[in-house]
């Protein structure tokens, strides 16, 4: 198991992140959800030892990583967000060595880089130098890297910016074997879906803090969360604005100039009689979202995940 | 374990970059080449110059020039070759470095003491050689204005003896060589002995004959190349760090430590094999140097000055690159400190010709240490004793540089500047 327990990090006068806790569960599959410059990757720094945070402390297995730096780097497989790769050696020399620095020797070591080479599809490739390798293919030998010393825990920062849909599908693959093997993963992202897809449990990150950790039901349960009503029109007229704020079973998560984003109360009475009363206030246009860790996103926060 | 892994990353980059490792050795071995080309041998054989003789008076001088191109001079042959009118279109088409016209009646006017002219055509697509060729004409024209003036009764008699026909008669042939030789007891007070001697020391006895060629070349050499190597050392080792900020800026540096590697070992292997490319490098210029016949001393010595000049380089350069942002000012700042030590160090100029105030800067820099090691190495035949001084301020400053580059990188990157 992870336990992170009161991180933080500052650079200057920005804080990163600010008294960051969760626990990764053994054999779970852990999503860190939040935008970019939310504080993920600060966090995956800290957790995997490249950056000593300014307080808290970071616990693998019950060992702190900045007691028992090796032990505990043994035990984790880290796949940056940049592609990290030496574009100068070929598929092969780059796993070689990433390999012989846990460890690995001899027969041993080619056998996992053909395996791992196997996995990921990148067989036909390996006396390439990289600098031959499309984004995708360095992303994929990327993972490989990451997965060559099967560690026990999985760190992944947001592994998929960037490449075309089919080489994001294999890291997902890749990932959900992975993880059905029993390797913990973390995984962060700022895309919804791959979050709602491939994590047990989501915590969700903004700011350098976290506002919610759950199950996917349970963040929206928790988040009080129903239905999100989108509505368009001009809320420039001060009346408009605070006749939408006096209306009953609503949340008003958002107003602007020419929109506005509503939350329905769940102890409320329900959007069927909430709905004519946002039409009665003559908007332009009405969307209704079921659902989602998006619309958790936005009831914890006010804004939505691109922004 | 993981240094040897970190080592062996490195130099299989420079194995996969065949490319990139031949322009690090690049500089050091185009400069020494290009001195070696100059200096050395192997450039053809000698410099031969071309002379065309013109000449319409079908006079004495045509012997003597042609006696005078028998004797090879050290360091170029002059062939002198007899042509007639067609001389000026030959110097047209650019076939000999200079044309030496004797006119008609050069001889007869030069016996009879009157005004006479030698004509000399230049080939002005060549520099050096025409420039030589009239030098020479100029001296000879002298020499043999001053014999006129000396000898005047004497090249008249000869004159005499010319206009008439068949042998000139014996007792006209012996009060020629009497005069000849009175003449010259009378100059020889003036011209004997000579008041300003020309003094050039002769090589070992034990050289051999090549050995004898070659000493020229030598001397050029060890003057330069001993700078060229050490300026080249400290390029090789500006590219070889250069790495650490490629590598921090494109994010290799951070995904290194994540794995169970320290910063130290990350740093302490990345001197290692800069430490190792920059002896390499040194060997591979010491071995220009011995192919175009340079030695170098005796190996020990050599052995480690070659090791304390690549500590002192990789210190240099790696303290540098931990003091700058990016891989763009760590190239500009070490170039500039490249090109300012070896200005000041004697690369480029020996420091016995540098301006007074240079000198006590000088010794400020390694590669003054350096090169004056390599120096006494080389042109002093000196021992591991002799260039002790040079050594340990290249061991102790260069591992001084290098404790404080590690010192601030490795700060840097448990800070969060990776």
């Amino acid at each position: 198991m992870i336990r992170i327990e009161g991180l933080k990090k500052s650079f200057g006068e920005l804080a990163a992140i600010d008294d960051v806790s969760f626990e990764v569960r053994d054999g779970e599959v852990f999503g860190l959800l939040g935008p970019n410059g939310a504080g993920k990757s600060t966090t995956i720094n800290t957790i995997s030892g490249v950056l000593q945070p300014d307080g808290g402390r970071v616990l693998v297995d019950g060992r702190d990583i900045w007691l028992e730096p090796k032990a505990v780097k043994c035990t984790l497989g880290v796949v940056p967000q940049e592609i990290s790769v030496y574009d100068d050696l070929t598929a092969r020399d780059n796993l070689s060595f990433w390999g012989s620095l846990y460890g690995l020797r001899g027969a041993e070591l080619k056998a996992r880089i053909d395996e791992s080479l196997e996995r990921v599809g990148l067989t036909q490739r390996a006396g390439d130098t990289v600098r031959t390798f499309s984004g995708g293919m360095k992303r994929r030998l990327n993972l490989c890297m990451g997965l060559l010393h099967r560690p026990k825990f999985l760190l992944l920062d947001e592994p998929t910016v960037g490449i075309d849909p089919q080489a994001r599908l294999t890291i997902l693959d890749v990932i959900r074997e992975v993880a059905s093997a029993g390797t913990t993963v973390l995984y962060t992202t700022h895309y919804m879906e791959e979050a709602e897809r491939l994590c047990d449990r989501i915590a969700i990150i903004d700011h350098g803090r976290i506002l919610a950790i759950g199950t996917l039901s349970e963040l929206i349960r928790r988040a009080g969360e129903a239905e999100v009503l989108r509505v368009r029109g001009d809320f420039t007229d001060d009346s408009l604005r605070e006749r939408l704020h006096r209306l009953s079973g609503i949340r008003v998560l958002r107003a602007e100039e020419d929109a506005a984003v509503l939350s329905i109360d769940t102890d409320g009475p329900g959007l069927m009689k909430v709905l004519p009363d946002v039409l009665a206030l003559e908007v332009d246009d009405v969307a209704i979202q079921r659902p989602s860790l998006e619309g958790v996103f936005i009831a914890l926060t006010g804004r939505e995940l691109r922004d | 374990m993981a240094i040897g892994a970190l080592i062996c990353r490195d130099l299989n980059r420079y194995r996969r970059n065949p490319g990139r490792t031949a322009l690090l050795f690049a500089l050091p071995l185009v400069m020494s080449g290009l001195f070696a080309l100059v200096f050395g041998g192997g450039g053809g054989g000698d410099v031969s110059i071309r002379v065309l003789l013109w000449d319409e008076d079908d006079s004495l001088l045509t012997i003597l020039a042609e006696g005078a191109a028998g004797r090879s001079g050290e360091a170029a042959r002059l062939d002198v070759i007899p042509v007639g009118s067609e001389g000026p279109d030959m110097m047209e088409n650019g076939e000999a470095s200079a044309l030496l016209h004797i006119p008609a009646g050069f001889t007869d006017a030069y016996l009879k003491g009157e005004p006479a002219t030698l004509g000399v055509l230049k080939n002005p697509a060549e520099r050096f050689l025409p420039k030589l060729v009239d030098e020479g004409i100029h001296l000879g024209a002298g020499v043999l204005s001053v014999g006129s003036r000396m000898f005047r009764p004497e090249l008249e008699q000869i004159d005499a003896m010319r206009r008439t026909d068949g042998f000139p008669s014996d007792p006209a042939v012996a009060a020629l060589s009497t005069g000849i030789t009175s003449r010259l007891s009378e100059l020889e007070g003036t011209l004997f002995p000579p008041l300003i001697g020309l003094e050039t020391p002769e090589p070992d006895q034990h050289l051999d004959a090549e050995d004898d060629e070659s000493s020229a070349t030598r001397s050029v050499l060890a003057l330069f190349l001993p700078g060229f190597a050490v300026m080249g050392v400290l390029f090789i080792a500006q590219s070889a760090t250069r790495d650490i900020l490629r590598d921090r800026e494109t994010g290799l540096l951070r995904h290194l430590l994540t794995a169970p590697v320290s910063p130290v070992e990350v740093l302490l292997a990345k001197c290692l094999t800069v430490i190792l490319v920059c002896a390499v490098g040194f060997i591979v210029l010491i071995g220009v140097g011995a192919v175009v016949g340079l030695s170098w001393g005796p190996p020990t010595p050599v052995a480690v000055l070659v090791a304390a000049t690549s500590v002192a380089a990789s210190g240099t350069l790696l303290l540098i690159m931990s003091l700058v942002g990016t891989e763009r000012q760590g190239d500009a700042l070490t170039t500039i400190v490249i090109i300012v030590w070896s200005l000041l160090g004697g690369v480029f100029m020996p420091l016995s010709q540098m301006p007074a105030f240079v000198k006590p800067l000088s010794s400020t820099t390694l590669t003054f240490w350096a090169i004056d090691a390599c120096n006494t190495l080389i042109l002093d035949d000196g021992s591991l004793n002799e260039i002790r001084l040079n050594l340990a301020v290249l061991f102790g400053v260069g591992t001084l540089f290098l404790l404080a580059g590690a010192g601030i990188l490795g700060r840097r990157i448990r800070r969060g500047g990776v």
